[in-house]
């Protein structure tokens, strides 16, 4: 009757856990983006991606766009794509050396797309000013060169009837940053009042989810040397007013999981600045600094930076020294944990470099983390070999209050602590784990270097969850399991393994309920986990069979610890 | 008001992670109960750091046993 009503306190317990999680998780621990390739009659196909998909039907063609101005290529070792001369703005852009799937085929990453085609996402540079005759939008643009390269800069110029004329020079490097520098030269015969600009449009919000723990949208720099996230909703619902700021050294942009555009004005320069979205799904970050006033003859100018390419944490940290971008590596959301995720990310990186292979990377990152918590687990066994050496006493404890549970609990931790031994270690060993675990959990999910990587066999990417899906016998049936159910080949040897473990590790005095509880917890872990990232099974795979390889090595060091332990369990048991 | 906190996020603990988790306390009674009843004795402060200190003496190399508040 007891045994019966902890079995179903056990059950209930467990589907509290499954269900209340899926609940909760999605706000604060998003699992893997989708897969990116699926089991179909035996065979692995690569899906496609979101953002791959079209716009709204009334836009049109992007080739066909491109083709409607004149442009200015951009070639780099890491981008393609080309400048557009009317109305000067950098509205084509693809990363080479990141592809929309797995595919060998697959087309390289688009950033960026001129106005009227879907997905369109650019950034422009101008002047505003009273009485002044500033080219806009529309104006065609003459350029010196046909090609930017990051030997080369393209200087475009523009002239008005007024006698000003307008250069934009454009300069990149060989990553993702370019230089904007804009000249106004006043050739007419009364001084001009003008403000320089910039501003990064973009229409569609991010296809990324936006959660507590990965924040994705518009950022900028807050007075007070920090980040700021807003969600494209908020920008969205800020409409024209907008959402402002301004101050030295700011900067600002618009971010996806793993790209980023963003607008670094002169850092000595007060900048007014903003997120706005003048019509509904645009998006819009603009800056411009103060207004100058350009005597006959003299000429104004001034640069700006634009960063367009893939939040690549090497990448990032040197921008941030160089120029000087305070929090610009922060465009990853860290978050909370930053101080352990950067050095777990910094070792696996550094693992991977060595190794090339992320998903081996991740096995021998395992193999740290163990060894360093193994003086954890051989003073456990030390002085559960010490148990032995009290063992009389326990039975004549376990006599004497055998119908007194907890007096005979308190009993014999008196005891142990006459003896100077303890068969626990406390919650601290596991505590310890915790952070580690959560820090690979946000690296595999925000850092662009874990993305697409292959581990064997039919794990192409580690960042996404496990393609194989048991329920339709590997893809042989022609249907997707719901996702709570999607139990891949990982996660059914993630249950195993832990199982394994639980059973090697014989719990002392643990009351009914509590065992079957936890001899349920491989198996809801088993469906917990399913869904994440298949490289942080992989690491809890390994950490799993690390501690039964631990466990068995010490055990057969300190012979006859199993005795003793199965003895302190025994009372519990009853 | 801040006492109740503390006992607040003791018995979240001991009726949320602590009923799932294995049992591994070096200590009688546990840290939770521990700090609960400090923090009834002595306020937040007193209370609060006493608890704070047997959680930092609760550690493989640590000690272990009846440990009530003083």
């Amino acid at each position: 009757m007891d045994n019966q009503r902890n079995l179903i306190l056990a059950i209930v317990l467990s589907a509290i856990v499954l269900f209340g999680w899926t609940a909760l998780a999605d706000r604060f621990f998003p699992v893997a983006k989708p897969a990116v390739t699926k089991i179909q009659g035996g065979k692995e196909q690569v899906l496609p991606q979101p953002g791959v998909a079209s716009g709204p039907a009334a836009i049109r063609n992007r080739a066909i766009v491109l083709k409607e101005a004149p442009r200015v290529t951009i070639d780099t070792p890491k981008l393609v794509g080309s400048i557009n001369l009317k109305g000067a703005r950098i509205d084509d852009l693809m990363l080479k050396a990141y592809k929309e799937t797995v595919a060998k085929n697959s087309p390289p990453i688009r950033l960026l797309s001129p106005n009227g085609s879907p997905d369109a996402y650019y950034a422009g540079f101008g002047w505003t000013g009273n009485g002044i005759d500033a080219p806009g939008p529309n104006s065609v643009w003459t350029a010196d060169a046909a090609a930017l390269t990051p030997t080369k800069p393209v200087t475009l110029s523009w002239k008005n009837n007024r006698g000003q004329t307008f250069q934009t020079v454009i300069a990149v490097d060989t990553d993702y940053m370019f230089t904007v520098t804009q000249k106004l030269a006043n050739g007419g015969t009364a001084p001009v009042s003008a403000r320089p600009y910039g501003l990064i449009s973009r229409y569609g919000a991010s296809k990324d989810a936006w959660s507590y723990s990965n924040r994705i949208g518009a950022m900028h720099k807050v007075d007070d040397e920090k980040i700021a996230f807003t969600e494209y909703k908020e920008v969205g619902e800020s409409g024209v007013t907008g959402i402002r700021f301004g101050s030295k050294g700011t900067w600002l942009g618009f971010g996806d999981k793993y790209w980023l555009t963003a607008l670094v004005p002169d850092a000595k320069a007060t900048i007014e600045a903003g997120f706005l979205s003048p019509q509904t799904n645009v998006y819009q970050a603009v800056e411009s600094g103060a207004a100058t006033i350009v005597a006959p003859g003299a000429t104004a100018m001034t640069t700006q930076r634009f960063f367009a390419g893939a939040k690549e944490v090497a990448i990032l940290n040197a921008y941030q020294d160089k120029f000087a971008i305070d929090q610009f590596s922060r465009t990853i959301d860290w978050g909370w944990f930053e101080i352990i995720e950067r050095p777990i990310f910094w070792v696996l990186d550094w693992l991977f470099k060595f190794v090339g292979n992320f998903g081996v990377a991740i096995i021998l990152l395992t193999f740290i983390v163990r060894g360093l918590m193994f003086p954890i687990a051989q003073k456990q066994f030390r002085s559960m070999a010490s148990m032995r050496a009290v063992q009389p006493k326990m039975k004549e404890l376990q006599e004497r209050h055998k119908d007194d549970k907890p007096r005979l609990q308190q009993e014999m931790l008196k005891l142990y602590q006459e003896e100077k031994v303890n068969p626990l270690a406390g919650c601290l060993p596991t505590f310890l784990q915790i952070p580690v675990f959560y820090a690979l959990y946000k690296v595999l999910m925000i850092t662009i270097e874990m993305r697409h990587q292959p581990f064997i066999l039919w794990i192409r990417d580690l960042s996404a969850p496990d393609p194989l899906h048991i329920l339709n016998l590997f893809g042989l049936l022609n249907f997707t399991p719901p996702a709570f159910l999607g139990i891949g080949v990982l996660a059914l040897l993630l249950g195993i393994s832990m199982w394994l473990q639980f059973r090697l590790n014989p719990q002392a005095g643990m009351d009914p309920a509590q065992a079957q509880i936890m001899g349920l917890m491989p198996w809801i872990m088993m469906f917990i986990m399913a869904p994440f990232a298949a490289g942080l099974l992989v690491y809890w795979i390994t950490s799993n069979l690390l501690t039964i390889a631990q466990q068995m090595f010490l055990y057969s060091r300190h012979p006859g610890i199993k005795a003793a332990a199965a003895a302190t369990a025994g009372p519990a048991k009853k | 008001m801040f006492a109740k906190l503390i006992i607040l996020i003791a018995r979240a603990w001991q009726y949320g992670p602590s009923l799932i988790l294995p049992p591994t306390c070096r200590f009688m009674p546990s840290c939770s109960a521990y700090t609960i009843e400090a923090v009834t004795r002595y306020g937040a402060v007193k209370g609060g750091w006493l608890g704070i200190r047997r959680i930092c003496r609760c550690h493989p190399w640590g000690a272990s046993g009846y440990d009530p508040v003083p």
